[in-house]
């Protein structure tokens, strides 16, 4: 018989009071879907992996033509169909160097090639891209090996474009002018540009071509985990002469500003309106990309809309800020489709300015450390959909304090008895009730999800009991008055999304808070025997275990003195749906991968027109080269 | 008249610059701005204030208020709404590919609200105090109370539970283009926000008629031996109807707020929905673009309404 809503209803209670729930928001909830910290919607999984026990010290690309490691239906991929998925609502930029926004990449990195990708981004495994191996034989040095036969795109609109150079073979002196320019900050006409990526390529002191394919660079500082930067999302590589030619234009959203040597060719893109990659006929993987291209379809700025589309199979995912309604949906239909979970990499935190009195008294930033109340928050503003970090987040998996040992350590202890009343005595003993009001500061992008405009009020609250007096307020402000406040370490408590998720590893994010000499350490964080010289040591070394064990200590240290006043606090975990015709290959569905995966998803997604699921889905069209 | 339209006009254009000032001004109240908005999905670790300030600089927010003011005021007045912050395309450009939808999305309500309206009015009036009257009327107090995001969303349910039709949300056919699947996807937006609007239509038409079909001239027209159609169409219908002529110019006003959450609902890439994103990303121009288009078309209705209703009505003379 065939599945019905009333078959399906049969499964399910909550379901229709959750929708319309989900029809209340209307429209405001699930505008900021695209907007805020919503991390990426197309987590993926990868083909295969190629990691080196240990130390990251060599490695190489997947051969062309390397099979699958699985598919979530065990069905094996075939080739074709069009994916349908929701685009962003902002792209400010066609050049991914000067872009410090992701949604431009999940277009971009369909299109144009790194150096490295992640095959595993919650541990940091790689394979090469555009390298077809590479080396690290110390934490100062980098060779790459280049991939012989690439080409840069040569149809499409990028490629029609007069200024690009299509169809050329890729050079190294591609990827020198990539680095330089970013290292350098600099445009074409000598003008400094914005370069997200520029403190990153700082620590390039040489780069250099040693033979036709490989290239070899040098770093100021050592650095083991700088590998792993190269297959960071933001490292697209572009082409000079295209590139160039649209400086001054570059945020003019347009498909012919873009060429690449990626899997897809951009055939359309208009912002909120509709975007289209198709098959790149000259990919360097002959065997992939296994779709014949994607649609991005307008941003669904209400939930309704995105579940009408989604039901009727207009959308291939769903997702929704309240992860409720997502649930409800996968219940509702049980069998025909799967959940997915990714991590946020936006790592939710307080933020105390402990350079500034009262907070200086390390005291009353311990007993921060010790009352907030994780769990209760992941309950109350997540559903349950999140895991507690420590210094360093959960999803850099391969560095953080396991959740069973951080269960275990004051501040995330599931009985919170011990820990309030210790965060009581220290809050009482520096006098914290004598620093008269005390104001929560959140983001406004974070208050204006419809799930979570009152947390100002869970905030204060929470403290307010955890220290029996009624001095915590809670406001929300803009991220342009709150960023300026953190560089002038003069600010209030804040509580929202931080940036402490670069890599999944996570030496370098942790340099760059607690450092001595880090403009990111805007704690004052001054341990030069205890903290910088561990953090040195471990990234100086290419032994990864003896590096895991430096970090761990550095965290215990952090630990015990409240963090300092950047008090992790956890990361979510968003629930995307798919339905069952939809697969990638790699893991199984349920593990998802955490972050830090575009471009996975070009590789290895590929609609099974044999599943029972794909009855009924309209044809969707992609705007042909 | 003429006289009278005239001063009309000239208040017209009174209410458009104070309605274009209270925008400015409102938006640059508003926390936060396009400059810092277009990096909400960042990764914050990247967002670093002089980022923040060279794309103030590119979008023109690092100039005085005072300026800025200036600059929109006398590109307004001639007619120059400027370039969208998002699209980079200009305002006008984003309002054409817009107002088609609204059109039709608006067009569409007026029809079902006039077309339900009418009817029921009627039927309610002449059926006063029985059980048809109380049914119709209670109907009519439903509709005006629930929130057209509530009708629609109980229309969704139903369609997706029996797999009515397709609601093409992605692929947002015209009427001309696809008339069949554009009215399936119009259908329950255009039923929703016209039932809203009908209902106040309908109370009034139905007091209307209720007073008018007491008048001397509908019993002359009885006691003539008019048949009770001619007495009710022709005569107590027609004059009952120019005063819900102007409750239904004043109705416009209602029906772009119901089409704000009604595109928002159905992904209608229309004016309505322009608004709402462009409000919540702080694109200043396309906001100030369309709520003076939204004003201008409020105020131009209110206008004609009122020339019709003075040309109808010969009784009404313009002051």
């Amino acid at each position: 018989m065939k599945e019905n809503y009333w078959t399906r209803s049969a499964k399910r209670a909550a379901n229709r009071r959750q929708f319309l729930g989900g029809a209340a928001i209307a429209g405001v909830g699930a505008a900021s879907l695209g907007l805020v910290g919503c991390g990426d919607d197309d987590e993926e999984s990868s083909s295969s992996t190629s990691p080196t026990a240990g130390a990251t010290s060599a490695g190489s690309s997947p051969a062309a033509g390397t099979s699958p490691t699985a598919a979530p239906a065990g069905a094996s991929p075939k080739k074709g169909g069009v994916n349908v998925v929701q685009s962003s609502n902002v792209y400010e930029t066609v050049d991914p160097h000067r872009t410090v926004a992701s949604p431009v990449l999940q277009v971009l990195g369909r299109v144009q090639s790194k150096l490295l990708y992640f095959t595993n981004p919650n541990t940091g495994e790689l394979a090469g891209d555009l390298a077809e191996s590479w080396q690290t034989p110390d934490a100062n040095t980098v060779i790459l090996k280049l991939r012989q036969g690439v080409k840069w795109q040569s149809a499409g609109p990028g490629a029609a474009n007069p200024a690009a150079k299509s169809g050329r073979a890729l050079t190294t002196d591609d990827i020198l002018y990539n680095i330089n320019r970013q290292k350098a900050g600099l445009l074409a006409d000598g003008s400094k540009g914005s370069f997200g990526r520029k403190a990153y390529w700082s620590n390039v002191d040489k780069i250099e071509a040693t033979d036709a394919s490989t290239i070899k660079m040098t770093l100021a500082k050592p650095s083991a985990a700088f590998v792993q930067g190269l297959a960071n999302e933001f490292n697209l590589i572009v082409q000079k002469e295209l590139i160039e030619a649209v400086e001054g234009k570059h945020t003019e959203i347009n498909a012919d500003k873009v060429i690449g040597t990626g899997a897809n060719i951009l055939t359309e893109w208009v912002p909120g309106k509709t975007i289209s990659a198709v098959r790149n006929p000259d990919y360097f993987l002959k065997d992939k990309p296994y779709l014949d291209g994607t649609h991005w379809i307008q941003t669904f700025e209400d939930p309704t809309a995105y579940r009408i589309a989604f039901e009727q199979k207009q959308a291939d995912s769903f997702t929704d800020p309240d992860p409720g309604v997502v649930t409800a949906l996968n219940t509702s239909n049980k069998t025909s489709t799967y959940l997915r979970y990714q991590g946020v990499a936006n790592t939710v935190a307080i933020y105390l300015p402990s350079t500034q009195a009262p907070w200086n008294d390390p005291r009353l930033v311990k007993a921060i450390h010790l009352a907030a109340d994780r769990r209760q928050l992941i309950q109350q503003l997540h559903n349950g959909l999140g895991k507690s970090s420590g210094p360093v987040s959960w999803l850099q998996e391969a560095w953080a304090i396991t959740q069973k040992d951080l269960d275990a350590l004051p501040g995330y202890r599931a009985d919170k008895t011990a820990d309030l009343a210790e965060a009581k005595k220290l809050w009482d003993a520096a006098g914290g009730k004598d620093v008269g009001e005390i104001t929560w500061v959140v983001p406004d992008t974070w208050a204006s999800r419809a799930a979570w405009s009152a947390t100002p009020e869970i905030i204060s609250t929470m403290f307010n009991k955890a220290f029996g007096t009624t001095q915590f307020k809670g406001k929300t402000a803009g991220y342009g008055e709150i960023i300026p406040s953190w560089s002038s370490k003069k600010f209030d408590p804040f509580f929202g999304w931080i940036p402490n998720v670069e890599i999944p590893d996570a030496r370098t994010d942790m340099t760059s808070a607690f450092n001595s000499a880090s403009p990111g350490n805007i704690w004052g964080v001054n341990e030069p025997d205890k903290i910088d010289a561990k953090l040195q040591k471990a990234l100086s070394t290419l032994d990864t275990k003896e590096a895991q064990t430096l970090m761990r200590e550095v965290q215990d240290l952090v630990l015990e003195n409240g963090q300092y006043g950047r008090v992790i606090m956890y990361n979510y975990i968003n629930p995307t749906l798919y339905w069952n015709y939809y697969q990638t290959t790699g893991p199984a569905p349920e593990t998802g991968w955490n972050f830090l995966n575009n471009g996975l998803s070009t590789l290895n997604e590929w609609i099974n027109t044999d599943d029972a699921s794909y009855k009924g889905r309209p044809a969707p069209t992609v705007k042909s080269l | 008249m003429f006289g009278y339209i005239l001063r009309r006009l000239l208040l017209n254009v009174f209410v458009l610059w104070m309605v274009a000032t209270m925008v400015f001004l409102a938006l640059r109240v508003l926390p936060g701005n396009y400059a810092v908005a277009q990096f909400a999905g960042a990764n914050l670790g990247a967002v670093s204030d002089e980022t923040i300030k060279e794309a103030e600089r590119e979008l023109g927010l690092d100039k005085p208020v005072l300026d800025q003011y200036i600059e929109f005021m006398s590109k307004a007045a001639v007619l120059d709404l400027g370039d969208s912050f998002r699209t980079k395309r200009s305002v006008w450009s984003e309002i054409r590919g817009a107002l088609p939808y609204s059109l039709e999305l608006g067009g569409l309500i007026v029809l079902v609200g006039f077309l339900v309206a009418v009817p029921v009015g009627v039927i309610s009036a002449m059926k006063q105090d029985r059980w048809q009257d109380y049914l119709l009327r209670g109907v009519a107090i439903g509709a005006l109370a629930a929130p057209v995001f509530w009708t629609a969303s109980i229309a969704v349910v139903v369609v997706l539970a029996f797999d009515l039709f397709k609601i093409d949300v992605t692929g947002q056919p015209h009427l001309w283009e696809k008339p069949i699947d554009a009215l399936k996807w119009y259908l329950i937006p255009m039923f929703a926000g016209g039932l809203a609007s009908t209902a106040n239509t309908m109370r009034i038409l139905r007091s209307q008629m209720l007073e008018v079909l007491r008048e001397d001239f509908v019993r002359t027209a009885r006691a003539k031996g008019l048949d009770e159609r001619q007495v009710v169409i022709r005569h107590a219908l027609r004059n009952a109807m120019l005063p819900v002529m102007t409750v239904m110019g004043l109705t416009l006003a209602t029906i772009v707020g119901s089409q704000i959450v009604l595109e928002q609902m159905f992904n209608i890439p229309g004016v309505g929905r322009l608004l709402f994103s462009s409000i919540f990303l702080r694109d200043y121009p396309l906001t100030q673009g369309l709520v003076l288009l939204t004003t201008f078309v409020i105020v131009t209705t209110n206008l004609v309404v009122d020339v019709l209703y003075g040309l109808l009505d010969p009784r009404v003379r313009f002051a």
